[in-house]
C-alpha cells in the first residue's frame, strides 16, 4: 500500500500523496527490473550481501560488448554513395511523373507540386572495391578502402517521410514521441561496464560546410522516456569541458563536496523510501556519476598520450575538439573504457538542392575518420566485440528536386529504400545485402525494416528483442514494438 | 503450404502410390537431393508439410512427396525455378503474406535458396549427384550443440558477490545460460586491480571465461594467477605492465582463443611462448614490439 502522508505535510504534499498509487505501481514495475538487473546497477545501489542475481531472461551470449552508432542526420543519398545504378546514365531528365503515379507514393510537400520529375543520375563515379566487389562512390574513398570490413545494406526501409518522425523511428523505434532511445534500451538491458562513465554517451560532431541544409535534433533521440532517467544518453559538449560544472567550485574541497553529496543522498533516500519514485534514484545516481566523472573525464579527454599515428589515421582535424574526426577518436576512447553505446550525431545531410557540392563536403567531414575508427578498433583488438553502424534516417529520390542540369541537382526524401553499413562484432564483413530496382525506388530483394535493424543490433549485443521489455501504460513496451521484426541472420558472421 | 483445406483429388492419390514405388530405387546412393535439398526441407518445411501436419495437402519429407505437390497442384516445375511455386514462395519478401516459411519462422538463407534454384533448374532430379551441381554453394553447418564453457556458476552466487565487493571488480554472467561462464570486468576501477586481487579470484578460477584486465596494475607475477583460469577464452592485457617473460606463464591456458597485448612491451620472444596454445586464434599487439612475422596469429598493425 502507498504510505499514508504524515499529518505535518504541507498541502502540496497532500497532492503528492495522490500520486503515490501511480508511483507505487511504477515502483513495482521497476522493482522487478531492479531485481533482474542487480548485477548491472551501480555498486552503490547494491545492498551488501545480496546474492548475485541471475542474468535477466532476455540475455543471450553477446557478440558485441559495445557499439558506436554514426548517425548522419538529414539522410545521405544512397544513389550517390552505395546504390550504384549504371543504367540511369542514359535516362538523364526522363520524366518519372507516370512512374510515380503508378507507384502511388506520397511525395513531400517540397516536390508534390513539381510539374516534372526529371530523373537525375548520380554524377559521381562508382568503382568496385575489396574482395567483395562492393560498389562505392568516389565521394567515400576511405570507406571504399575498408569495403571488406563492411556489410552494406542497400535495402533499408522506413515508414517515415520527414526528418523528425524518421529520426524518432530510427533512434527510438517509433515515429511517436515518448519512447526510449536505442542507447537507453541498451543501457537499461546491459548496464555499464565502467561505473565512472555513463553507459550511453552522445557526441555532437560539427559539420564544416556553411551551405549544408541542417536539421535540428533534440534529446528525444537519446532520451530514456519511461525508462529510469539514468539510462538516458549523456551528451558531451564538443568544445570546452565535455560536461559542464564538473569541477569543484573555488574554495570547495573535494572532501566537502563528498560529505555534501552524502547528506543529499541520505535525504533523497528518505524520499525514495517514502515515494518509491525511481527518478529520485536517478538523481542520486547522477550526482554520484558527476562526482566520479571529475576524475574519469580529464583522463578521457586528454588526447596527449595518443601517438602521432592516431592523428594520421583519423586525419589531422582529429586534433580539433568537436570535429567529426575528434568525435570518432573520442568514441574509441569511450568504448575502450567500457562505455556501452556511443552515438555520434553529424548533421547537414539533407541535400534538396546543390547536392553535388554539399554532399561532397559532408562526406569529406566523415570519410577518413570512419575508416580510421574501424581500423583503429581492429588494430586494438576491439573490433571483434565492437559493433559500428553508419547511416541516416531515410533515402533520397531518383528524381530531381528543383532544376536539373548536367552538373547540379537535388534530391527529395525517399522512405522506400536507403543504404547503411555495419562493421565489427558478429557482422559478416565484405557483404552487400539487399537490392533495389533500376531507379533505387523499391526494394526487390531482402528488405530490412528499421525494426529488423534494431532486432539485429540487440541480438548482437546479447539481447532478445522480444523479451527486453518495460511495463508502462499497461503494456510490456519494447524497442521493436508489436509489429513483426526479425534478426537479419544473413548478415551475421 | 498454408491454404484452403480440402480433400485431395484422385490425381494426388495416384501419384502418391506411384511415388512410393519409385522411392526405394533412388535411395541407394547419396544424391544432390539427399545431400542438399532434403536437409533444407527437413529444417524449414517438414514441421508443417510432413507426416503430421500436411498443410495444404503438401508433404515435402521425401522427393516423391515433393513431386506430388499440393492440393493446388505441382510445386516444382522441373527446369524452371521461376515457374515453380516452391521457388516463388521461398523468395517472396518477408512481408508478403504468401511467403514460406510462414508465420514469421526464419526464412531460407541465400545459400539454401540457391541450392533449390539450381536443383530445379537442373531438372529437379532425384538421381543427379553433387558433381552435377558445381556451382551449388555449401550450406552453413547446423550450429553444434552448445558446449559448456565453464561449470554452472549459480551455486556459487554468494561467493561471487563477496569477491566483487571485496575486490572492486565485476564478475558478470556471459549470458543466461549458467554454463556460459563469467566475464571479469575491471574498467570501473582498473587501478584497484593488481596481482594480489587476481590471486584472490582463485575460488572462481574455473568460472572466468573472459578477463578484461586492460589498464590494470597487473604484472607478470599476476599472470601466475591468470594461468589457473583454465576455462579462459579471451584475455585483454592492453596497456598493462606484463612483459615477454610473463607470457610464458600462460601455457596452461589451453582454451585461450583471443589475447590482447596492445600497448605492452611484449616482443616476438614473448609471443613465442604462446606457440603451443592450441585454440589461440588471434593475438593483438598494436603498439607492442611484436611483429606479425613472429606468429601468423598476430595482428600488430
Amino acid at each position: 500500500m502507498p504510505p499514508v502522508p504524515p499529518d505535518w505535510l504541507a498541502p502540496l504534499d497532500t497532492l503528492n500523496a495522490a500520486f503515490t498509487r501511480r508511483q507505487f505501481f511504477r515502483r513495482s514495475g521497476t522493482g522487478l527490473g531492479v531485481a533482474a538487473l542487480a548485477s548491472l546497477l551501480g555498486e552503490r545501489a547494491l545492498a551488501a550481501g545480496t546474492p548475485a542475481a541471475p542474468p535477466p531472461p532476455w540475455s543471450i551470449a553477446p557478440k558485441a560488448k559495445r557499439a558506436i552508432y554514426i548517425s548522419l542526420i538529414g539522410a545521405p543519398s544512397q544513389l550517390d554513395l552505395f546504390d550504384y545504378k549504371p543504367g540511369l546514365a542514359n535516362r538523364f531528365k526522363e520524366d518519372l511523373k507516370d512512374y510515380l503515379a503508378r507507384e502511388g507514393e506520397r511525395l513531400t510537400g517540397m516536390t508534390a507540386r513539381q510539374e516534372k520529375f526529371p530523373l537525375a543520375p548520380s554524377i559521381f563515379k562508382f568503382a568496385q572495391h575489396g574482395q567483395s566487389g562492393a560498389w562505392i562512390s568516389e565521394l567515400l574513398p576511405w570507406t571504399a578502402r575498408m569495403a571488406d570490413d563492411l556489410c552494406i545494406i542497400r535495402s533499408m526501409k522506413t515508414d517515415a517521410i520527414n526528418h523528425e518522425p524518421a529520426n524518432q523511428l530510427m533512434y527510438t523505434g517509433t515515429m511517436q514521441n515518448g519512447k526510449p532511445s536505442l542507447g537507453s534500451w541498451l543501457a537499461y538491458g546491459l548496464g555499464s561496464a565502467n561505473q565512472d562513465l555513463p553507459a550511453f554517451v552522445v557526441l555532437h560532431a560539427k559539420h564544416t560546410s556553411p551551405f549544408s541544409n541542417v536539421q535540428a535534433i533534440s534529446a528525444r533521440l537519446w532520451g530514456s522516456a519511461f525508462l529510469p532517467g539514468k539510462h538516458a544518453g549523456v551528451s558531451f559538449r564538443g568544445s570546452g569541458d565535455p560536461v559542464l560544472y564538473l569541477n569543484d567550485a573555488p574554495g570547495i574541497p573535494r572532501e566537502l563536496r563528498r560529505s555534501m553529496l552524502d547528506g543529499i543522498e541520505a535525504l533523497n533516500r528518505r524520499s525514495y523510501d517514502a515515494l518509491g519514485d525511481p527518478e529520485i534514484q536517478t538523481r542520486t545516481q547522477q550526482y554520484e556519476m558527476a562526482f566520479r566523472m571529475q576524475t574519469s573525464l580529464p583522463e578521457l579527454a586528454d588526447l596527449g598520450r595518443e601517438p602521432e599515428a592516431t592523428f594520421q589515421l583519423y586525419g589531422e582535424e582529429a586534433r580539433v575538439r568537436g570535429t567529426f574526426a575528434s568525435s570518432a577518436l573520442m568514441a574509441r576512447r569511450l568504448v575502450e573504457r567500457g562505455v556501452r553505446f556511443v552515438q555520434i550525431f553529424h548533421r547537414g545531410w539533407d541535400q534538396h538542392g546543390t547536392l553535388p557540392r554539399d554532399l561532397a563536403q559532408q562526406c569529406k567531414d566523415v570519410d577518413q575518420a570512419c575508416y580510421g575508427l574501424v581500423q583503429d578498433l581492429k588494430q586494438r583488438g576491439l573490433l571483434d566485440d565492437t559493433l559500428v553502424i553508419w547511416g541516416g534516417e531515410f533515402g533520397r529520390t531518383v528524381y530531381c528536386q528543383g532544376t536539373l542540369t548536367e552538373t547540379n541537382y537535388g534530391r527529395d526524401h525517399h522512405p522506400r529504400c536507403f543504404s547503411l553499413w555495419l562493421a565489427g562484432a558478429g557482422i559478416k564483413g565484405g557483404t552487400v545485402y539487399g537490392e533495389t530496382d533500376d531507379f533505387s525506388y523499391n526494394i526487390v530483394k531482402d528488405p530490412v525494416h528499421i525494426r529488423d535493424l534494431h532486432a539485429t543490433i540487440l541480438h548482437l549485443m546479447g539481447i532478445d528483442h522480444e523479451r527486453l521489455s518495460f511495463k508502462f501504460q499497461g503494456l510490456d513496451q519494447r524497442l521493436t514494438g508489436v509489429l513483426p521484426a526479425k534478426v537479419v541472420t544473413d548478415i551475421l558472421a | 503450404m498454408t491454404g484452403a483445406k480440402g480433400r485431395p483429388g484422385w490425381r494426388w492419390l495416384v501419384a502418391l502410390v506411384g511415388g512410393f514405388a519409385l522411392g526405394s530405387a533412388v535411395r541407394a546412393e547419396t544424391t544432390f537431393y539427399q545431400a542438399r535439398i532434403a536437409p533444407i526441407m527437413d529444417r524449414h518445411c517438414v514441421v508443417c508439410h510432413g507426416p503430421e501436419k500436411k498443410k495444404a495437402g503438401l508433404r515435402v519429407d521425401s522427393f516423391e512427396w515433393v513431386m506430388i505437390g499440393a492440393e493446388s497442384g505441382a510445386i516444382v516445375k522441373p527446369g524452371d525455378p521461376k515457374g515453380s511455386e516452391l521457388y516463388r514462395r521461398i523468395t517472396l519478401p518477408a512481408t508478403e503474406e504468401e511467403v514460406m516459411p510462414s508465420d514469421g519462422k526464419p526464412l531460407l538463407s541465400r545459400e539454401e535458396i540457391k541450392n533449390i534454384e539450381l536443383w530445379i533448374a537442373g531438372g529437379a532430379s532425384a538421381e543427379k549427384v553433387m558433381a552435377d551441381f558445381p556451382g551449388a554453394p555449401p550450406l552453413a553447418r547446423p550450429k553444434a550443440i552448445a558446449e559448456a564453457l565453464a561449470p554452472d556458476w549459480t551455486s556459487r552466487a554468494a561467493q561471487i558477490t563477496a569477491l566483487e565487493q571485496a575486490l572492486g571488480v565485476r564478475l558478470l554472467p556471459r549470458s543466461q545460460v549458467p554454463t556460459d561462464g563469467l566475464i571479469l570486468r575491471t574498467a570501473s576501477s582498473p587501478a584497484r586491480c593488481d596481482d594480489a586481487a587476481l590471486a584472490k579470484l582463485a575460488p572462481v578460477a574455473d568460472l572466468i571465461v573472459e578477463a578484461e584486465l586492460a589498464r590494470t596494475r597487473v604484472t607478470d607475477a599476476g599472470l601466475g594467477a591468470v594461468a589457473q583460469w583454465t576455462n579462459l577464452r579471451a584475455l585483454d592485457l592492453t596497456r598493462t605492465g606484463v612483459t615477454s617473460a610473463g607470457l610464458a606463464r600462460l601455457q596452461p591456458l589451453r582454451r585461450l582463443e583471443r589475447l590482447n597485448l596492445t600497448d605492452t612491451s611484449v616482443d616476438d620472444a614473448g609471443v613465442g611462448h604462446l606457440r603451443a596454445l592450441p585454440e589461440l586464434r588471434q593475438i593483438w599487439a598494436f603498439g607492442a614490439k611484436v611483429t606479425e612475422a613472429a606468429d601468423p596469429r598476430v595482428v600488430a598493425k
